[in-house]
This record gives structure tokens, sequence and C-alpha cells, in this order.
């Protein structure tokens, strides 16, 4: 028997340290989940096709755009938000890098970049400026700070 | 159709995912890492009521060499072929190729079974594959189907593939030296773009190390499906590699193109661009030589 349009399935994921359980339908993606279940807002949904990058969050260790990701692909997974990269809720080294080096605008574009650069840092400690653009390529900023952001990046780096 | 009222089934296996599709073959589409399956369905480009997510196959995600041949399994992301070892050594092309596709946040997700079904002209990993001569194995619950990729791609957007069944490898022999194949693509910009024009060559130099014995050349992004330029490949065969035989090889691969206007470019554009891939690919060869045969 198929069930109803609009039904709700059970998943679970880990989500910035803590188990999480949600009744949500099967095809709702990721970011809808963490926003609109729960209340989760660092990642944004500004393009919803893979272009911005501002809805960035780490799956299972690695950068991936939570608005391209099905709930149901996420079941059982390790999800990290840029909430997640706070310290005792204070900001950590790459956060505190931002806000040093004038990097935050707007700021929506924020959370996507502190989660590319979380990732950048934990697999390459001293990425150079090739090695951050490459990182960094997926998110775009249309303050168009690029240049205090790559600032922040390289003194998070050296901060470690 | 909205997201919210698709269905998702989760297979145990990869038997289970191949009776699930034989059971509800009807309209039920597989999904892999779905960077663009999703954003089809958003757009509603795509329409289903059932998805399979094939994503958490892991018996579909590998990578390995068998005899001289390289194996790949469908699910791989293109992260998954950037960090291969094996593919550095003995496919470097497809490595090349797979790093110009995206970004890092879909080279995470984005496999290459899914690059194959999706069959989009500009499908990266396609021209290179297309002069490896990859050959695409398929499985449904009858049994094993191997198709060669040129005949894989019947029309725009559209493959020889059962409804029942799932790309489960791509394979090809292995390309030893970086001077032996070499993909290029032409973007808008330096990042994150999708091909305007691209085009793959696979070689095999003749032994007055100034011509190709043999050469295969394949375009991307310029008619309804991924190309082999043949008149080109049989103008180089055996010809001397000059300033005018190129160019004039690449007028000839140009004409056997058949572009659209898009938002990316129009088609004169595309025509126009062809002679310059070409003339930089073979370039990029002649130079890979060099390099290859310095001490």
């Amino acid at each position: 028997m198929k069930e109803p349009a609009g039904f709700e399935k059970r998943f679970w994921f880990k989500l910035n340290g803590r188990q999480v359980f949600v009744s949500v339908p099967p095809a709702h993606t990721l970011l809808e989940v963490l926003r609109e279940k729960l209340d989760v807002t660092g990642p944004k949904e500004d393009c919803g096709k893979g272009e911005c990058g501002a809805c960035t969050v780490l799956m299972n260790r690695k950068p991936v755009l939570s608005c391209l990701v099905l709930i149901s692909q996420a079941n059982g997974a390790e999800i990290i938000t840029s909430e997640g990269f706070m310290k005792d809720g204070s900001p950590d080294f790459v956060q505190k890098a931002f806000v040093d080096n004038g990097a935050v605008q707007c700021g929506h574009c924020i959370p996507g970049f502190i989660v590319s650069t979380e990732a950048l840092l934990s697999r390459n400690p001293n990425p150079g400026l090739d090695d951050i653009k490459i990182a960094l390529a997926g998110n775009v900023c249309r303050c168009t700070g690029y240049a205090s952001i790559i600032r922040a990046i390289q003194d998070a780096a050296r901060s470690k | 159709m909205r997201l919210s009222d698709i269905d998702v089934v989760e297979p145990r296996n990869l038997g289970d995912a191949l009776s699930v599709l034989h059971e509800r073959s009807d309209g039920m589409k597989p999904i892999a890492g779905g960077t663009d399956a999703i954003i089809r369905l958003k757009d509603r480009l795509l329409e289903t009521r059932e998805l399979l997510d094939i994503s958490g196959l892991r018996e579909l995600r590998y990578i390995r060499k068998e005899g001289s041949t390289v194996c790949i399994g469908a699910l791989s992301t293109y992260s998954d072929i950037i960090e291969s070892s094996v593919l550095k050594s003995l496919c470097r092309v497809l490595v090349e190729a797979s790093k110009t596709i995206g970004v890092l946040q879909l080279q995470n997700r984005a496999t290459i079974g899914g690059n194959l079904a999706n069959a989009s002209p500009a499908g990266d990993t396609i021209p290179p594959l297309f002069t490896l001569g990859a050959t695409i194995t398929a499985l449904s619950h009858k049994g094993m189907r191997r198709i060669p990729i040129e005949k894989f791609f019947l029309d725009y957007r559209t493959v020889d593939l059962k409804p029942d069944e799932l790309i489960t490898e791509i394979s090809f022999e292995a390309v030893e030296r970086p001077c032996d194949a070499t993909f290029l693509k032409l973007g808008l910009r330096e990042a994150h773009f999708i091909s305007v024009a691209s085009l793959a060559i696979w070689a095999r130099w003749a032994n007055d190390r100034n011509s190709f014995s043999d050469i295969r050349v394949a375009l991307g992004a310029v008619a309804p499906v991924v190309i082999r330029a043949r008149k080109c490949e049989d103008f180089l065969r055996n010809r001397r590699l000059g300033e005018e035989a190129v160019w004039e090889a690449g007028r000839i691969a140009s004409s056997e193109s058949s572009p659209i206007t898009d938002v990316r470019g129009s088609a004169d554009y595309r025509r126009a661009v062809i002679p310059s891939l070409l003339y930089e690919a073979v370039h990029k060869l002649v130079e890979s030589r060099r390099a290859w045969e310095r001490p």
C-alpha cells in the first residue's frame, strides 16, 4: 500500500555532536530539516541549486551542500554546521579570525565560509593562497568581501 | 510534484535495489549523489513519485586495477576519483577532468555513474571516457549488460538504460603516460562552471615522436550528445604535427559539431573555439611528452 502524499518517515543523524531524531517527508532536503525542524539556522538557503555555498555543512567530515542532500541520504550521518564549531558557547579560532579581520559584512554567507574553512584547515593546516581559493570556490559572498575573508583564513591558520 | 510528496526507498544492498526496481520500475527513479537530480526535481524538469536512493550502496564505490583494466564503481564520487592513487598513475586525464567539475561541495557528493546517467552533453567525465573507449556495465535482476560508451548515449539526455537497470561500473584500458591523453574545457570563469565546449584526446604516439599513429578526439557541449570527431581523427592520424596541420584538424573537428546557442555561448562561438581547444590540447600532449622524456 502506498502511503498518502505528504507522509513522514523517521530519520536520525548526529548533529553537532548529539543524536537527533526527526519525522519528516523523506525527500525533504537536509537544509529544510535543519532550519525548519531543528531550528539550526546557520546554513542558509540562497540559490537552492548548488551555486552559492551558503548551505554548506560537513557530512561525515566532508563539506557538502545541504540544499542538495535529501534527508534520507543523511540518515545515520554525522552532520556539523557552523554552530557545531563553537567552543563552550564562544567562537572558535576560525570564527574569531573572521571577526578580527572584518571578514563579515552582511554576514549571510559566513556560516558556509566558516564550514568550508574548518574543512580546509583540518586537512591542510598551512594552506597557500591557491589552496584557499580552491577550497572556497564554492562559497559566494555578494558583498564581495573576499580579500578580508582570505586574510581571516590565513590568520586562523597562523593562530592555530 | 513537490519534494515533500516524493517517497524515497533506501535499499539494503545492490540485490535489494535491483529487485525493488524490478517490482516498481514504473516511474521510480534511482538517485545517486543527487547534485543534479535534486535541482531537476525542484525545477520540475524531473517528475517522479518514488526515488530509489542508491547513494549508500558501498559495494558500488571502488576504484581498482584488474590486469591492465581500470574499474570504477558507479557510485565513486569525483572526490574519490581525484584522490585515487590508482587513477593518478593509470588515468590522470580522468582525475584532471574531475577536478574541473563544480566545486568541492559537489565533488564530495556527485558520482561518475550519475554523470553518465544524467547524460548532459556538457558532462565533463564523458569526453575523456569516450576517448578511452570505456565500457559501461549495467545490471538488472535479469543479468548484466556491457555497453560501449559511444552506444550508451542515444539522444539529448537519453541513455540506453532500461527502467530496471542500474549502472554498476565503468571500465577502460589504463593510460600510463600523461602525454597519451588530455582534457580541456572552456568556461566563462575560473571555477565552478559548466563547459561551453570541451575536448578530450587519447593518442598513441608514432615512433617518429612527431605524429600520432592512432588518435581519438571527443567533443563535449557542442552537440546533443558528446561526439567523436572522426574526420578530424582520420586527418591527424600519421600526419606530421605542424602548425597548419593542427589548425586544419581543428577546423575539421568544428565542422563535425552541431552546437546550439544557449545562456553560456552562441553556436557560432562554440564552433569558433573548437580549433583553439584542439590546438591547445595537442600542444599540451607535445609539451607533456617532452617533460616525460626529460631525464
